[in-house]
């Protein structure tokens, strides 16, 4: 038999008279798993001419398609054993797709990875995705483990939960028996603790979902009422001086927490005795006890609908947000300067140490304030460049964490300590501008409005996953839906008329859902596949075995707080 | 006349996930089934029911386990799997880290072998070459033939290094099955004869079950080196599409402006592939002297008689 190394190893044989290229048709690929589709490849029929050796292909091109198109039929589609794996298959740029008149083009389209989003669009999505709401729990978060510790804290908890999160994603590239190109983390999960992993994802996925609604009803009810108290004043231009304390400048910052606490009320409590307008406003307009209500009319029926594709379109609200946030809390620094004392250990009348045993709370926050976990792998999935992944996911994680800092940070140094002590930082730190001020009420407009968007969002989201486990049918039936939406709607009203504090609610389903997601089950995937390949090492267990413990102890310890 | 000799075994061996299954699938065009993609080693040896040049029966068996359990079993059931073993086909995975465990078990068998079937004939396979660099794949064929070359002996073993991605598998499959026809290459001449006689470009002799080349005669210089495979290939698959329907491929005519192509039953284990490049030729001229051809090749095979001719039923 000829040997077969004087192939020529290109495939396509160029030839003098192709036709002129129409340019590439608009064929829609299913981005899911390209690679069981290749190579597209149709024979060229010997219509035209009879007696020359027009070479369009070339026979080791040819032989190959044969091969790859008689093995795929040999399997079911999802079994990735005779799939053409890519050192087999010619690099994307090489690959042509020829019609029966024997012209061919390449695809524009047909990239290496999955999508088409370059690396800094990647990044983007995931620093978008990843700032949440948490945003606003962060400088009471520092305030309770202390500035330095707080810091500290912030940096190690990034570096933790990216590594974490490094694991997630490698953890697909450790299973090499079956096709896991659809995978996302939960299924992971389901491969190496069957159905336990399965469900177990799923409780902890809801932990998280829920307990972003209940922070979300619980803010939007906060951002409303104060919405509405300042209409309300601009309305009948009242000035409100309410029995709090706050600096009497024209950046008033007040310490809402103190009415209730042990501070000395200097400042005179002013009655309206006559003012029927504003009792019947306060009665009709509370922040626990009327606004959650309020809400429900609102928002319910959004979470009805089968589909809010509808509200995706307002991604771009987060964004805006939190860049406004950025901005308002910049300017604020500004105007307010910075105050700033070091006290290592003990707390004196406005300032708190540097060091405290409350920065548990802040692990718990921020936990959830670096969740991503669950959907990493969707999201870098896109990355058009796939070997650069790591790279961005890490330059990501670095820039959620300078913007936590930053935020973090500004509003703690900047918060007004002489007057008012550094105790009194709100856990949602826009709790500490009165509803007077122009600048927070914006803000509280652009969160309230996104809120509303995203709201429904998360519910389909929670929706679909208990519903489609436990029902099989995503849509069982209205009534089904209905009474779930009724469900964590009741829990949202609940949470905003008792227990309002979000700093306690992120912090608690934080720890919980990201006892799962961050600290054990990557680590324990990695160890049991390390295990299987027989690679496991000391080090390597030990390091991992204690990150587990570390998440467990986060979990527990938010108890004991 | 019937065969009262007992079924002839080809054994597939090699560690589990050598590639066994697959390479079984592709050249007896088997589907794979999902649940064979397990994790575990097989325990039971794996018998094919597919009839292999006559009374060929295929057994698939993973060597070497991981456990006792594994290696117990082997040693009490080996008289068993290595009786009446006429081929031994033993699977390297190039790409095994365990050199030392692999050639232990080959040897285990080795010896099995000399016990039982020492008449075996044994080939090796050095799978998975793909994974290889190209540069490199000569100089690590070559070592891993020297080892075994001398570790085999006294027995002496053909060696081949294959992938599924390339032609390799094939033609090795093909020589394999070209040695254990005892009287090849009295067939090479009389499929020369008969080409010459009909005046075609090129005459093939297929296996039945799998479609490997045994022999071939062309009169021309063909073109294509890929050809055989690709042949098979296509063939294989329609062989899959008519079992759909629960009808079996017999013969096909392929024919335009240049050439005419006729693959027909030949004998009771051989299909024959007629290449004419006249194509006025009538269809009905060659299909005679196929018929014809075929009364002749089947007296050939029953010349040899009753003594170990594979071609047997």
């Amino acid at each position: 038999m000829a040997n077969m190394d004087s192939d020529s190893r290109h495939l396509l044989i160029p030839e003098g008279d192709h036709e002129i290229n129409p340019g590439p048709m608009n064929i829609q690929f299913d981005s899911s798993d390209i690679r069981s589709k290749r190579p597209f490849y149709i024979e060229p029929t010997n219509i035209v001419s009879v007696n020359d050796v027009i070479q369009r292909v070339s026979d080791h091109a040819s032989a190959m398609n044969k091969r790859i198109h008689y093995y795929s039929r040999l399997t079911a589609p999802a079994d990735r054993a005779l799939i053409a794996p890519d050192h087999v298959v010619p690099a994307p740029e090489e690959c042509y797709v020829y019609s029966p008149l024997g012209s061919a083009y390449k695809l524009q389209c047909y990239t290496e990875g999955y999508g088409k989003n370059t690396s800094l669009v990647t990044i983007f999505m995931i620093w978008n995705t990843m700032l949440g709401t948490s945003i606003l729990s962060i400088p009471w978060g520092i305030k309770q483990a202390g500035f330095t510790t707080g810091m500290c804290v912030i940096m190690l908890m990034g570096l933790l939960t990216l590594y974490c999160c490094y694991r997630v994603v490698k953890s697909r590239s450790m299973i090499s028996s079956v096709d896991t190109t659809t995978w996302e983390y939960p299924d992971v999960c389901r491969y190496y603790f069957g159905s336990f992993g399965q469900w177990s994802s799923l409780l902890f996925s809801l932990v998280s979902l829920i307990g972003a609604m209940i922070v979300y009803w619980v803010l939007m009810s906060n951002f409303l009422f104060n919405t509405g108290k300042f209409i309300f004043n601009f309305i009948h231009h009242i000035n409100d001086t309410d029995s709090i304390p706050s600096t009497n400048d024209s950046n008033p910052v007040i310490c809402p927490s103190a009415r209730s606490g042990g501070h000395p009320d200097n400042s005179s409590v002013i009655f309206y005795a006559s003012n029927s307008e504003l009792q019947q406003f306060e009665k009709w307009w509370n922040k626990s006890k009327t606004v959650p209500f309020y809400l429900i009319g609102l928002l319910l029926p959004l979470l009805n609908f089968k589909s809010p594709s509808f509200f995706s379109k307002f991604n771009i609200l987060g964004t805006v947000s939190v860049l406004y946030l950025i901005f308002l809390v910049t300017w604020k620094a500004i105007r307010l300067g910075f105050h700033l004392e070091f006290h290592w250990f003990m707390p004196t009348e406005f300032f708190v140490p540097e060091i405290r045993f409350q920065f548990p709370q802040l692990t718990g926050v921020l936990t959830l304030a670096f969740f991503i976990h669950n959907c990493i792998i969707t999201l870098l999935k896109n990355n058009k460049n796939q070997e650069n992944n790591v790279r961005d996911l890490s330059i990501a994680y670095m820039l959620v964490t300078l913007t936590y800092l930053y935020i973090g940070v500004l509003v703690f140094a900047s918060f007004p300590s002489p007057p008012l002590s550094k105790d009194c930082i709100e856990q949602n730190f826009l709790d500490n501008f009165p509803s007077s001020d122009i600048l927070s009420f914006i803000a509280r407009i652009f969160l309230l409005f996104q809120m509303m968007t995203v709201y429904p969002l998360l519910g389909y989201l929670a929706r679909v996953q208990l519903l489609g486990h436990v029902f099989g049918d995503v849509y069982p039936s209205i009534f089904h839906v209905l009474i779930f939406n009724l469900f964590i709607v009741g829990a949202g009203v609940i949470m905003a008329c008792f227990y309002p504090n979000i700093g306690g609610i992120i912090r608690y389903s934080g720890a919980a859902c990201g006892l799962a997601f961050v600290f054990i089950y990557p680590s324990l995937i990695y160890i049991i596949s390390l295990h299987q390949e027989d690679r496991l090492t000391w080090p390597k267990l030990i390091f991992h075995v204690f990150i587990i413990i570390l998440g467990l102890a986060n979990l527990i310890v938010q108890f004991f707080m | 006349m019937p065969n009262t000799a007992m079924k002839k075994k080809v054994l597939l061996m090699g560690k589990s996930r050598s590639g066994k299954t697959s390479m079984r699938s592709i050249i007896f065009a088997n589907y794979i089934a999902c649940d064979t993609r397990r994790l575990g080693a097989t325990i039971n040896v794996e018998h094919s029911h597919v009839r292999f040049l006559g009374n060929l029966v295929l057994n698939l068996w993973d060597c070497g386990g991981q456990d006792t359990f594994m290696e117990n079993y082997f040693t009490s059931q080996r008289d068993n799997i290595f009786r009446n073993v006429e081929v031994l086909i033993y699977v390297f995975d190039v790409e095994s880290r365990e050199l030392e465990k692999d050639m232990h078990y080959y040897q285990s068998c080795l010896e099995a072998i000399l016990q039982n079937a020492p008449d075996a004939k044994i080939f090796c396979l050095v799978h998975k070459m793909d994974l290889v660099q190209e540069d490199q794949r000569d100089l690590i064929f070559k070592e891993r033939e020297e080892d075994l070359r001398r570790l085999s002996r006294p027995l002496e073993c053909a060696c081949f290094r294959t992938s599924i991605w390339d032609e390799t598998l094939y033609k090795a499959w093909s020589s394999i099955v070209y040695q254990l026809i005892p009287n090849v290459q009295q067939l090479e001449m009389n499929l020369g004869n008969f080409a010459r006689i009909i005046e075609a470009d090129e005459v093939l002799l297929f296996e039945r079950a799998t479609f490997l080349v045994i022999s071939d005669y062309q009169c021309k210089e063909q073109r294509d080196v890929h050809r055989f495979e690709t042949i098979s290939n296509i063939i294989q698959q329609f062989k899959l599409s008519c079992s759909k329907l629960a009808a079996s491929f017999q013969s096909m005519e392929v024919r335009n402006s240049n050439f005419a192509a006729f693959i027909d039953i030949f004998t009771s284990n051989t299909y024959v592939m007629v290449v004419m490049s006249d194509p006025s030729i009538p269809s009905a001229a060659t299909l005679i002297n196929i018929r014809n051809a075929r009364k002749h090749f089947e007296k050939l095979e029953r010349v040899d008689g009753p003594k170990r001719s594979l071609l047997m039923r």
